[in-house]
């Protein structure tokens, strides 16, 4: 893609605070119309560079070009295509989402007559219409949450930063924001994502970055991160019965490096499970048992994470093992910090 | 669902000219100064601060001295203005650090500068009202009569203006927490307040004192508003109608290069 169709072009950054490195010599370009998630534990350094995007943090060195805009020598351009959303709602909690969306406005030169109108449409797309002249000091934290990204969006940037959007929330309001953000992104926001949450960036973006410790350890879609996994595949089957020794009997099955129960399934790591697969209907004929269900799992991007960052991938990983990040379980599918 | 199209999008980006950018720029600064008054006043540091403090002080060291209406109402007007228009800078900035709602003014295309005038009219609105209160209380119940009446228009805008700005000035030094600016800077005010002619009229200081007022923002004002009140000023009403608007813009300045400091150190 030619550079001047990159709206993202951060080059080289570098962030210290004193002696501490926060971000090392970060590089990555996002399209026009992208979805572009940054991925990373927490403490990788994804809020400090959101943070050099938008012009709120000068970075130690390197450069930031915002739609053709270097935001360190034309802030002021740059700072006219973006909308920012923080992890923490910073709204006025002293005003009602009406007055917030109000000043926004004014703050963001949106013209007096379109100002009621943009304000009603957005306090109705994100259901806070009926109370939009309740104190937000009384709105839940989703409610909050909502009404930022409702005031990052009154100007209509064309790029939106969101750092960790649903970070903290429940499972209904990161729904609906995960909602939004695909609806904004179907008619042409750039949207630059922050999440620790693997599955989100999963769900969400055409593209990832995975920053670990200061430093990207990879930029792809992704399918393409997931596809340079092979190692890390597994078939995952159950068996109407079994006893005690089928897990050593699974592992001395060929092709098969390691296995681990989950549930009433196993799971069986190997690097071809097309050959795997008529052994277990040989080994289910020999214990006379039933295969009840039977599934090919290819890698996670919690492997690729893993991987990339030099942790096990596998059973032992402490994850859930390929294809099956988050399924919304709690905690399941989130990054731990390394 | 709400709709954006590219064409809707900021279609003017680099193309507005100097007054354009400069009346926005205004409208911007305003549009800030009044969510801060709907979000600030009457919050408790602002009444402690604000409306309590100028009242303590002048019922502590004036009251039953034997001073003259005219030289009480001008003294009264000059610590108002000065507790008051200063204490909304050290409450309102820290806050709005801790909570990232400052970050909500510095990622929008406005100028610093006009963030901090903005935040600045807040303490000046908040001077000036509280100002009020001795003021028409001296005209009403005292019958006072103001020499000139234009020049303490001047001296209210004026020092209210200053004042807000160096609290501003303190505001803006780099910390999140209210409390870590609120009481250092009553620790600076102090002695500002003590050194200038507020509780010492300057005729009456040594030498080595009279030089120290000097370095009080508060020396001028008062020195004002003694002209505006009784026409019996000291050190003449021009110098103090030069070097108030001197001392905001070197206040603001000075809160321009903290703020610069912040953006590289991170706060």
């Amino acid at each position: 893609m030619p550079p001047d169709e990159f709206v993202i072009d951060a080059r080289e950054l570098v962030r210290d605070f004193g002696k501490a490195r926060a971000v090392d010599g970060v590089s990555f370009a996002v399209a026009a119309g992208e979805v572009f998630g940054f991925l990373g534990p927490n403490g990788a350094g994804k809020t400090t560079t959101v943070r050099m995007l938008t012009t709120l943090l000068e970075p130690t060195s390197g450069r930031v070009v915002i739609g053709g805009f270097d935001v360190d020598h034309q802030p002021y351009q740059a700072r006219r295509l973006i909308g920012l959303v923080p992890e923490e709602a910073n709204i006025y909690t002293e005003l009602s989402a009406w007055d917030n969306l109000m000043f926004s406005a004014r703050l963001y030169r949106v013209p007096g007559d379109l100002r009621d109108g943009r304000a009603t449409e957005l306090l109705r797309t994100f259901g806070l219409h009926e109370k939009r002249h309740i104190k937000a000091q009384l709105y839940s934290k989703g409610m909050r949450r909502r009404l930022s990204i409702a005031m990052a969006l009154i100007h209509e940037p064309a790029i939106l930063f969101l750092d960790e959007p649903t970070s903290g929330l429940d499972v209904q309001s990161a729904l609906a924001i995960k909602q939004i953000v695909r609806e904004l992104n179907a008619r042409g926001t750039t949207v630059f994502l922050t999440t620790h949450q693997i599955e989100e960036a999963n769900q969400l973006c055409d593209r990832v970055a995975i920053i670990n410790a200061d430093r990207l350890a990879a930029v792809d879609s992704p399918e393409r991160l997931k596809q340079t996994m092979t190692s890390v595949q597994a078939v995952e089957v159950a068996f109407s019965g079994g006893g005690p020794r089928m897990e050593s009997v699974l592992r001395r099955l060929p092709g098969v490096t390691d296995v681990a129960k989950h549930g009433d399934k196993w799971r069986l790591y190997t690097p071809d499970p097309p050959a795997l697969m008529p052994l277990l209907f040989d080994l289910a004929g020999q214990w006379e048992l039933q295969v009840v269900s039977l599934n090919t799992l290819g890698p996670s991007l919690e492997d690729v994470f893993l991987r990339l960052t030099g942790q096990k991938v596998g059973p032992s990983a402490g994850g859930n093992g390929p294809g099956t990040t988050g399924a919304g379980k709690p905690g399941r599918g989130e990054l731990r910090d390394v | 669902m709400y709709e954006t199209t590219a064409a809707r999008r900021q279609p003017e980006i680099g193309v507005e000219g100097p007054l354009e950018r400069l009346r926005a720029e205004a409208g911007q600064a305003l549009a800030i100064a009044i969510k801060d008054v709907r979000v600030y006043y009457l919050t408790p540091p602002m009444v402690m601060f604000g409306l309590l403090m100028p009242f303590f002080m002048f019922f502590s060291f004036s009251v039953g001295r034997g001073m003259g209406q005219e030289a009480s109402l001008a003294r009264l007007l000059a610590l108002t203005t000065f507790f008051t228009a200063s204490s909304a800078g050290p409450v309102i900035l820290p806050m709005e650090r801790r909570v990232r709602t400052f970050d909500r003014l510095l990622v929008a295309p406005v100028s610093l500068i006009s963030v901090l005038l903005g935040k600045s009219l807040v303490g000046t609105f908040f001077g000036l009202a509280v100002a009020m209160v001795p003021l028409v209380g001296g005209l009403l119940a005292f019958g006072v009569r103001i020499a000139d009446p234009l020049l303490l228009a001047a001296a209210l805008l004026g020092s209210s203006l200053a004042f807000a700005a160096l609290g501003i000035l303190f505001g803006s030094v780099p910390a999140q927490n209210p409390g870590s600016i609120m009481m250092p800077s009553t620790l600076v005010r102090w002695p500002l307040l003590f050194i200038s002619g507020v509780f010492i009229p300057l005729r009456e200081m040594d030498p080595w004192a009279r030089a120290l007022s000097y370095a009080s923002p508060l020396t001028y004002a008062q020195d004002l508003f003694d002209y505006a009140v009784s026409g019996a000023g000291v050190q003449g009403a021009g110098l103090d109608l030069v070097v108030l608007p001197a001392l905001l813009a070197l206040f603001l300045l000075g809160a321009l290069k903290l703020h610069g400091l912040s953006r590289r150190m991170g706060y």
